[in-house]
């Protein structure tokens, strides 16, 4: 592919994970991640660095546009999340010390729970 | 809308404008950070839940505060990786320019999508996303 073919082919891609990430609260990295190490071949590290650049425009734009509808509270968000950034450094500096399979097994332990929880919830309600 | 959207939405959003910074979503920021440097993926699957499930916040209103609080986490990360020279740019360029038109579509939806349809939605996908992490580990 031409490297004008696989820019435009990327952004389409990049629609897909933004609406995404808009609706599901999420920054779209667990999406665009995978994406970028099997169809581009990029390392692990390269896909994360990349991914997390295009995170935060994605973030800024949608949160913008649901302080516009007056959903959630962005003062607030942003205070926690700069907590969380310094929780991020933490956690990169733990990555090089604990075994990565093991914390991959109990994290996907934890979502498969909370996500059923979740299913259980709205599926009663 | 429906009378019953309508409904949620206004009762979580004066819960959500009138909470202030507290322990708990310290901790949940803490949380999404450190997995999110631990693992490498947004910290958005772990904060989300812990919002609704933990903190109380309605579905709608959890998935904007995790929004928010990812733009001060995802600087962060750019500082560290755009420092470490570990970019691939153009990519990055190329898939943003589709991201931010996408993540207006995204917003616009999840104002006005039906509580209880997005708790589903979003329930499967996360075990949707464990089962892939599960098979990769």
């Amino acid at each position: 592919m031409s490297a004008a073919a696989v820019f435009v082919a990327l952004a389409a891609f990049g629609v897909g994970t933004g609406a995404a990430a808009g609706l599901l609260g999420i920054g779209g990295g667990i999406l665009m991640v995978p994406f970028l190490t099997l169809a581009l071949g990029l390392s692990q590290q390269t896909a994360e660095a990349t991914s997390l650049v295009v995170v935060l425009p994605t973030a800024i734009v949608a949160s913008l546009a649901l302080r516009r509808r007056g959903v959630g509270d962005l003062g607030v968000a942003l205070r926690f999340g700069v907590v969380g950034a310094l929780g991020g450094a933490v956690g990169a500096l733990l990555a090089l010390a604990l075994p990565g399979s093991t914390l991959r097994i109990v994290f996907a332990a934890f979502l498969a729970l909370v996500g059923l929880r979740l299913v259980v919830d709205g599926v009663r309600a | 809308m429906t009378d019953r959207a309508l409904r949620t939405t206004e009762a979580v959003g004066d819960r959500g404008t009138q909470r202030a910074l507290d322990v708990q979503l310290v901790a949940i920021g803490v949380a999404g950070g450190l997995l999110s440097g631990l693992l490498g993926v947004g910290g958005g699957v772990v904060m989300v839940p812990l919002l609704v499930l933990w903190a109380g916040y309605g579905q709608r209103d959890a998935h904007a505060m995790s929004l928010g609080a990812i733009i001060p986490i995802s600087v962060a990360g750019v500082l560290t990786f755009g420092v470490a020279g570990r970019v691939h740019w153009l990519d990055a360029l190329a898939l943003a320019v589709g991201a931010v038109a996408g993540a207006r579509i995204g917003a616009g939806a999840l104002a006005r999508i039906d509580e209880r349809v997005l708790k589903i939605a979003f329930g499967c996908f996360l075990v949707a996303v464990a089962a892939t992490m599960g098979i990769r580990a």
